[in-house]
């Protein structure tokens, strides 16, 4: 085929289409990998790989179950665990595009529960227009400070970050045991949980809460579906415009592109990591905080095992690092949790199988195996122009977040 | 006062070093791997799924063989063919190596706890008999050496295969032709590969010697001191090797004497019956003396210059 032949042919697509499809094959295409491998490990185990993912997919959007469950449930529990996944995502997210790896989004979001717990129960006689956001706020701050730490050691002694917020992580863990099991957040005669935080303290449910009404055959408390929704929604977008629509954002995008060259396109190197950790630590505090406020209104032994943050990073992955994607991802994921349980109680499947799925994706995403694929198919591997890297920071992430920034010399 | 003698007296005591140098043999392992790994250019946190790995299929093989020596033969496999995966991953597919790597500790835990619901339902793993367990070695003679026959002369075997296992580290990595461009290959790969030094090669190897040793120290763990598998039984000591291995600035000795400082830390906890602050609070000791020694108190660590850098042949 000459390239006169090339030139002459008409665009086959709108070119909006043809982004998007281009946008979605890699993270779609990851997916299906991952289903694809963690089916053959089930069947390699001798269960039925069938039944395994029939259980995720009642679980996690309420379609084809076979035990009787109401599929309006399987969806309430889907969002209930996308909500946190938004915004730790976005937390993950936003560093990734400066070129710095946060990991530590599970140990900011610790932070923000720790942090709205404590006041959400030691002001519980506080209004709730003032205790609400004092608890959300105070989640957030507390997540910004967690992060900071690791920001400020970044941008001052060059400490890698994804050493110092994996440290900051188990840190955290061990913060919350102490917290709740004999620490001063444990009430007495209760192991292992906080006291529950002041009704002035929860956001509301979507459905009222009142187990007189019917909703979808149930009774409207089993929903646990809240208003936290509409702020990671809000999170979201405030992420967009903060990374595409101001001049922080700018700075951010620059120096995930190249350290040097942001520094002498003027941005201030050091000022911009502490400032992108503080945001995204805020983030993650954010979830924690609506975590509290939303569903659990206390800390218990859960959160030991909590994963949230880490599935974080698979998020942010397969959300190619954008505030759609980050939501359509935590869809996904929220969904696979929720399916999850019923995969478990349903097929007899571990829940873990999940987590091996969500391995699975990361792999993928990262080492790009469908792209390897293809170029070796010829055809289509000339056609097809090669995809784009999964994040665009992804080459400044490995050569310079090694070393400590050039300003931290002078 | 009386808490500050009592330190005192257990900082004095054989058995407390004793099992100093029992617990930072789990952590010794995992950071000589990491060591070696990094020191090829290939970046490791996956130590901590690869020993979770190891230690789950050494109390599998153990149950089914009924013999520790198979069983850690498995661990160790186990742990090289994960670390496989990173290799092939982060190497033959230029992946991103952290990315990588938390995948592959999300994975260890996911398959573990999935596989022990496959094979054994929803009852415990089981237990390893105590004559199926890595044996302890008394060595005869040296054993009553007073205080030092205690401490480094009645210790588990894998406690003498990992001392072993840093000598050679340190002498293979530093004097032999082999170590020398094991580094060379993670300072500059292309000039490595210029001087006909296969850099692919040397880190495939590099990244499964870094499974194999984090096997055995999942097999130390699970059929040498806890004789069963508990989910994620690791605890993330393979993160705290890899602080370890920061720690220790990439050499084998300095991780070394960090994993005993780590050690030290997890050794008072156990034996601590009069420190009258939460234990969890002790807990997170290891993780903020991390960070105050990566903050750069304790001087400045530089990683290999290539180090998490995929190699492209030709490129500059």
């Amino acid at each position: 085929m000459g390239t006169g032949a090339v030139a002459a042919r008409p665009r086959p697509r709108l070119p909006v289409i043809g982004r998007l499809t281009r946008g979605l094959a890699m993270p779609v295409g990851s997916v299906l990998f991952a289903f694809v491998l963690g089916a053959i490990i089930v069947a390699l185990t001798g269960a039925s790989p069938l039944a395994a993912y029939q259980g995720l997919l009642c679980g996690g959007i309420g379609v084809g179950c076979t035990e009787g469950e109401n599929s309006a449930l399987q969806i309430s529990n889907s969002i209930v665990y996308m909500i946190p996944l938004v915004m730790t995502g976005v937390a993950v997210a936003l560093p990734f595009r400066a070129g710095l790896f946060n990991i530590g989004a599970e140990g900011q979001l610790l932070a923000g529960t720790m942090a709205a717990t404590a006041i959400g129960v030691h002001f519980a006689s506080w209004p709730a227009v003032v205790l609400l956001p004092a608890v959300l706020i105070g989640g957030a701050i507390a997540g910004a400070f967690w992060a900071g730490i690791a920001g400020v050691l970044k941008a001052t002694t060059g400490a890698h970050e994804v050493v110092t917020t994996i440290m900051l992580n188990y840190t955290a863990q061990w913060l919350l045991r102490f917290l709740i099991i004999g620490g001063p957040l444990q009430p007495p005669g209760v192991f292992s949980a906080s006291a529950p935080v002041g009704p002035n303290a929860r956001l509301p449910t979507f459905f009222p809460n009142d187990s007189s009404v019917i909703v979808f055959g149930l009774p409207a408390t089993v929903y646990r579906v809240h208003s936290g929704l509409i702020i990671a929604l809000v999170a979201a977008a405030v992420f967009a415009v903060l990374l595409w629509r101001t001049s922080l954002g700018y700075e951010i995008r620059a120096l995930g592109q190249s350290q040097k060259a942001a520094r002498y396109a003027g941005v201030s190197v050091r000022r911009t990591i502490i400032v992108t950790m503080l945001i995204a630590g805020a983030f993650a505090g954010l979830a924690g905080a609506v975590q509290i406020a939303g569903v659990d209104h206390q800390m218990t032994d859960k959160y030991f095992s909590d994963t949230t943050g880490f599935d974080a990073i698979a998020v942010a992955l397969l959300g190619l690092g954008s505030a759609v994607g980050i939501v359509l991802a935590s869809l996904l994921f929220g969904a696979l949790h929720s399916g999850g349980a019923v995969m478990q109680s349903d097929a007899g499947i571990s829940s873990n199988l999940v987590l091996v799925l969500q391995a699975l994706i990361l792999f993928s995403i990262a080492a790009n195996f469908l792209g390897a694929i293809l170029r070796q198919i010829p055809g289509i591997g000339r056609t097809r122009p090669s995809a784009p890297a999964p994040t665009a920071p992804a080459a400044a992430l490995v050569t310079e977040a090694a070393a400590p920034p050039e300003e931290a010399s002078s | 006062m009386t808490a500050i003698n009592d330190i005192l007296h257990l900082l004095v005591t054989a058995n407390l070093w004793q099992s100093v140098l029992a617990l930072s043999t789990l952590l010794l392992l995992p950071a000589l791997g990491g060591v070696v790994s990094e020191r090829s250019g290939v970046v490791n946190i996956a130590m901590e799924g690869m020993m979770l790995v190891g230690a789950f299929f050494a109390v599998y093989a153990d149950l089914h063989f009924h013999s520790p020596w198979i069983a850690t033969l498995v661990a160790m496999l186990a742990g090289g063919l994960m670390a496989l995966i990173h290799a092939v991953v982060s190497i033959r597919f230029r992946a991103d190596q952290i990315v990588s790597g938390i995948a592959i500790n999300i994975f260890a835990a996911g398959l573990t706890v999935f596989l022990i619901g496959r094979l054994y339902g929803l009852q415990d793993v089981g237990h390893i008999s105590q004559n199926e367990s890595l044996p302890n070695i008394v060595v005869p003679g040296l054993n009553s050496i007073p205080f030092v026959g205690q401490v480094l002369f009645n210790q588990n075997i894998v406690v003498y295969i990992a001392l072993v296992l840093l000598v050679s580290t340190h002498v293979v990595l530093f004097h032999t032709r082999l170590g020398l461009r094991i580094r060379s290959v993670g300072e500059h790969p292309q000039a490595a590969d210029t001087a006909g030094i296969n850099v692919f090669m040397l880190r495939y190897g590099a990244v499964v010697a870094s499974g194999l040793v984090s096997g055995l120290a999942g097999a130390y763990l699970a059929i040498g001191i806890s004789n069963t598998f508990v989910p994620n039984m690791t605890d993330g000591r393979g993160y705290i090797a890899l602080a370890a291995m920061i720690f220790g600035k990439w050499t084998p000795f300095g991780a070394f004497i960090a994993c005993l400082i780590f050690g030290l830390g997890e050794a008072i906890y156990y034996n601590n019956s009069f420190i009258h602050t939460s234990q969890y609070l002790l807990s997170a000791l290891p993780y903020i003396l991390t960070l105050v020694v990566i903050a750069g108190l304790v001087g400045r660590s530089i990683p290999p210059a290539a180090d998490g850098l995929p190699y492209v042949p030709g490129s500059e």
